[in-house]
């Protein structure tokens, strides 16, 4: 806990400092994240209309998913060397499977009765969308974007091998100069961002379901 | 004030060998309460439907006064008309007040007048403003989800309302509440409502007119006395319960038991023409007189009898032996 305590650790002229690194962790998840959810939304929403898409774009993404994040990235480095990208584009696709089937079933799960009712209201396409569907699908869509986020936070941790610095760099330079503080500093540093972003998205997940008391929660 | 007219209406859906509508024609009034009488499958749902165009007919055409639903924009269409559901269908995340604010919302009002048009409307469907505008559909009873219902529903003010089985899932006695506020706002808002139920008290308590529909035909339409006087088919005279001796008594006016003629006793006790045949036994009952006036515009213009009156129930195919049903 020291390391964690030291005031010297937190200076912000310090580009290794751990506010910087959390600065740094936070970026890189967040844009992965950002991208993974751009690439996600629009294929869930094709493939939840032409449903002979879905087993195609999902086993493709399940596939990806198998992929070991370390092999996935190392294989990367010929074509985007040592860089933010040889990490975000693993992170991006390995969100998807999650992101996707989440959307989906989130879709999926919206009451026909209340589309039909929409449109007899006198709704055009583009309002049930924003009215009905999109309000209804949100607790499940947010509830695969808050397992995604965690993971990705966690397998993030990695990104100093390909000269990407963020709170894993704590881990791998404690590591690497046998200082066990400043491993358990990385430790505790990921694990509360991962569980701060948790509790975060868990919150969103409560105030997009309002007015619903059981809520529905699909697991990637 | 609207009119709806079924012109050889005609539906298929694609695999079904039977048409679910077949060749359907008749006439709904402005101000009307039509209802669409049926059992399940009978047509009756797909046929109201096709007025704010969810379903368009095969052949043949729906018309609102006297324009084909098909040259109208369903969108617009829709917005004009009032839409009530058995499942209600309230949308979970909104309020009691945003679920009926949304139907100004869709067409780009969000002025403060549709504001506290919302308050009007729940006041309106027996919901004080104050206890439930802020409330969640999760929290309301049957019976208020769906007076929220109506309350959306009447939130354009439409001058036609269509109704599917509203009343269907709810109690008893939640329902009998239900027809008679219906039957009090209709008083004052004259819209005309087409309204579909399988529940044949519930089309003889609200219809002014009824259509009875079987596998998608029409098999008769008329005001509920001539549907319980003047059955057309068979299946007509079973469904209204022609035999049913309390209904007879409770719709047929005592013109159908009518005998000419005056009565000795005549001037000590008359019936308005316009009365049904229960009262005037009812009366009959009270005075221990077998005979009554009928009188009309100052006019007697016949007797009814005890025995005239037994003489037309059974006519009817009613049975008033004590092992006939009510």
């Amino acid at each position: 806990m020291s390391y964690l305590l030291d005031a010297g650790h937190w200076s912000w002229s310090d580009p290794t400092s751990i506010g910087r690194l959390l600065i740094d962790h936070l970026i890189l998840t967040g844009l992965s994240m950002m991208i993974a959810m751009a690439i996600a939304v629009p294929l869930g929403l094709i493939a939840a209309r032409y449903r002979r898409l879905y087993l195609p774009v999902i086993t493709a993404a399940g596939i990806i998913y198998t992929l070991p994040s370390l092999a996935f990235m190392a294989a990367l480095i010929p074509f985007t060397g040592l860089s933010s990208a040889t990490v975000v584009i693993p992170l991006v696709l390995y969100a998807q499977v999650v992101l996707i089937r989440n959307i989906v079933a989130a879709i999926d799960a919206v009451d026909p009765g209340l589309v039909d009712i929409g449109r007899a209201m006198g709704m055009d396409g583009r309002q049930i969308q924003r009215y009905v569907i999109l309000p209804l699908a949100l607790p499940v869509i947010v509830a695969g974007l808050r397992v995604a986020t965690v993971t990705t936070i966690g397998i993030a941790t990695i990104a100093p091998l390909f000269g990407v610095r963020n709170l894993g760099y704590l881990i791998f330079q404690g590591f690497n100069t046998s200082y066990k503080e400043q491993v358990m500093a990385g430790v505790i540093a990921v694990s509360a961002l991962a569980i701060i972003a948790d509790v975060g998205l868990l919150l969103a997940q409560r105030a997009v379901q309002r007015g619903r008391q059981t809520s529905v929660v699909a697991r990637g | 004030m609207t009119s709806i007219t079924f012109e050889h209406v005609t539906k298929r859906f694609p695999g079904a060998n039977a048409p679910a509508i077949a060749d359907v024609s008749f006439d709904v009034p402005s101000g009307a309460i039509c209802m669409l009488l049926g059992t399940s499958g009978s047509g009756k749902t797909t046929l109201l439907r096709m007025v704010n165009r969810l379903g368009d007919p095969t052949s043949g055409q729906v018309l609102i006064d006297g324009i084909p639903t098909v040259e109208q924009d369903a969108i617009s269409l829709r917005r004009r008309v009032g839409y009530v559901i058995q499942q209600v269908g309230l949308l979970p995340h909104l309020t009691v007040a945003e679920n009926v604010r949304i139907v100004p919302a869709i067409i780009g009002d969000r002025s403060p007048a549709s504001h506290q048009r919302v308050d009007a409307l729940l006041e309106q469907v027996g919901l004080p403003p104050d206890e439930y505008r802020a409330r969640y559909p999760a929290q309301l009873s049957g019976g208020q989800a769906q007076r929220v219902g109506l309350a959306r529903a009447l939130a354009a003010d439409p001058s036609l309302l269509l109704m599917d089985e509203p009343f269907g899932a709810l109690d008893a006695i939640t329902r009998h509440r239900m027809q008679d506020e219906l039957l009090n706002i209709q008083r004052t808002m004259q819209k005309t409502l087409l309204f579909v139920t399988h529940d044949v008290d519930e089309a003889f308590k609200l219809g002014d007119h009824i259509a009875v529909l079987s596998e998608g035909r029409l098999e008769q339409v008329g005001s509920p006395v001539e549907l319980l006087a003047a059955p057309a088919t068979p299946f007509v005279s079973r469904l209204v319960g022609a035999d049913n001796i309390l209904r007879q008594f409770e719709y047929l006016p005592v013109t159908t038991a009518l005998e000419p003629g005056i009565a000795p006793d005549a001037l000590a006790e008359r019936i308005p023409a316009s009365e049904t045949l229960l009262p005037a036994v009812l009366r009959m009952m009270r005075s221990g007189q077998s005979t009554l006036a009928v009188e009309a515009d100052g006019e007697i213009r016949g007797v009814v009898t005890l025995a005239g009156i037994s003489r037309s129930v059974r006519a009817r195919g009613g049975d008033i032996s004590e092992s006939g049903h009510l």
